[in-house]
């Protein structure tokens, strides 16, 4: 499997994309940086409060209604799955090899898990259903923490990736 | 005054956190100005949107609760930035980029602060307006900051290649 990630890297390395994100665009990097880290603001923030809320701070809010952030939540996760993409085709090698790539691609998975789990595991319902000043539910709590800390895990290691592994 | 900045990079705790390769020098500092970052301006941007309009059903004044994880981000980032200037100092003080940079936040925090006095505080002001300069305010300062990496005189790590 690592032989042909490997060929998939090096054939990324050859597109115009690349060669566009790598210098080709002379702001191309820089901006995609920018964005990413926009979109990280945006996604810790609008995620962020209903994890605090499904932990019982802000309990005047009904979870429903702070709910509404998530898509702008999402839009942020968008953002940064595309600018992240462009910074893999620019340099894979950068990426691929880098266990600090790993393991941020799999606190996202884990984050990804845990989000499953809470619309289709019955989590979404319960809460959607709570009223102000109403104590969550063990289960979302669970669901929070798991959020918080997936998400702290993918900006260390997203931190971490001209440090570990193959420096940039 | 570039002496000054010399010896402040010069002294063993800038060269530390530069030099060392240590994981709790140059990388958690920066992971903890992510962090910071991220509940800062995530945080208000939440509180902004509210303001214009997003998730009406949220009750404004109970969005005070989320304020003190604001302020816990910022002073993450006043800390973790400080330690971040001392062991670059000659490059970041000398960087018209990091300049831009502090204004626009020293606004941003401004007008965050005013609107949790007009809109929470005294319930004077629908906050609309406000919220509208602190969400630019926040994306032209994230850029500032970006670029600082790109602009002017660069410490640390540049540049990439596809090979």
């Amino acid at each position: 499997m690592w032989e042909m990630i490997n060929e998939f890297s090096k054939w990324l390395g050859t597109t115009q994309l690349s060669h566009n994100m790598a210098g080709g665009w002379k702001w191309g990097w820089a901006t995609c940086e920018t964005l990413h880290f926009i979109g990280l603001a945006l996604l810790i923030g609008c995620i962020g409060v209903l994890d605090l809320r499904m932990l019982g701070f802000a309990k005047h809010i009904p979870p429903a209604a702070v709910h509404k952030m998530v898509p702008f939540g999402v839009a942020g996760f968008a953002i940064n799955a595309i600018t992240g993409a462009l910074f893999f085709i620019g340099a894979p090698f950068q990426y691929v090899n880098n266990i600090a790539f790993l393991f941020k691609m799999l606190f996202i998975v884990i984050a990804g898990f845990n989000i499953l789990f809470f619309y289709l595991g019955g989590v979404f319902k319960q809460i959607e259903a709570m009223g102000p000043d109403d104590e969550p539910p063990t289960s979302a709590k669970v669901v929070s923490w798991v959020s918080i800390i997936a998400w702290f895990g993918v900006m260390y290691w997203g931190r971490m990736l001209p440090f570990v592994g193959n420096a940039f | 005054m570039l002496d000054f900045f010399q010896a402040l990079e010069n002294t063993g705790f800038s060269t530390w956190i530069r030099e060392s390769g240590s994981i709790w020098a140059y990388p958690i500092v920066l992971t903890l100005h992510t962090i910071g970052l991220g509940m800062l301006v995530g945080f208000n941007w939440a509180v902004d949107l509210r303001l214009l309009g997003v998730g009406e059903q949220i009750p404004v004044l109970s969005m005070d609760r989320f304020f003190p994880w604001m302020w816990w981000g910022f002073w993450i980032n006043a800390a973790s930035g400080l330690v971040l200037t001392i062991a670059d100092a000659t490059t970041k003080m000398t960087s018209w980029v990091f300049g831009v940079k502090l204004a626009l936040i020293a606004c941003a925090i401004i007008v965050l602060r005013q609107i949790h006095k007009q809109v929470f505080v005294k319930q004077s002001s629908d906050g609309k307006a406000l919220a509208a300069i602190s969400l630019v305010l926040w994306i032209l300062a994230t850029t500032a900051g970006r670029l600082m990496a790109y602009i002017g005189p660069v410490s640390g790590l540049v540049g990439t290649s596809n090979n």
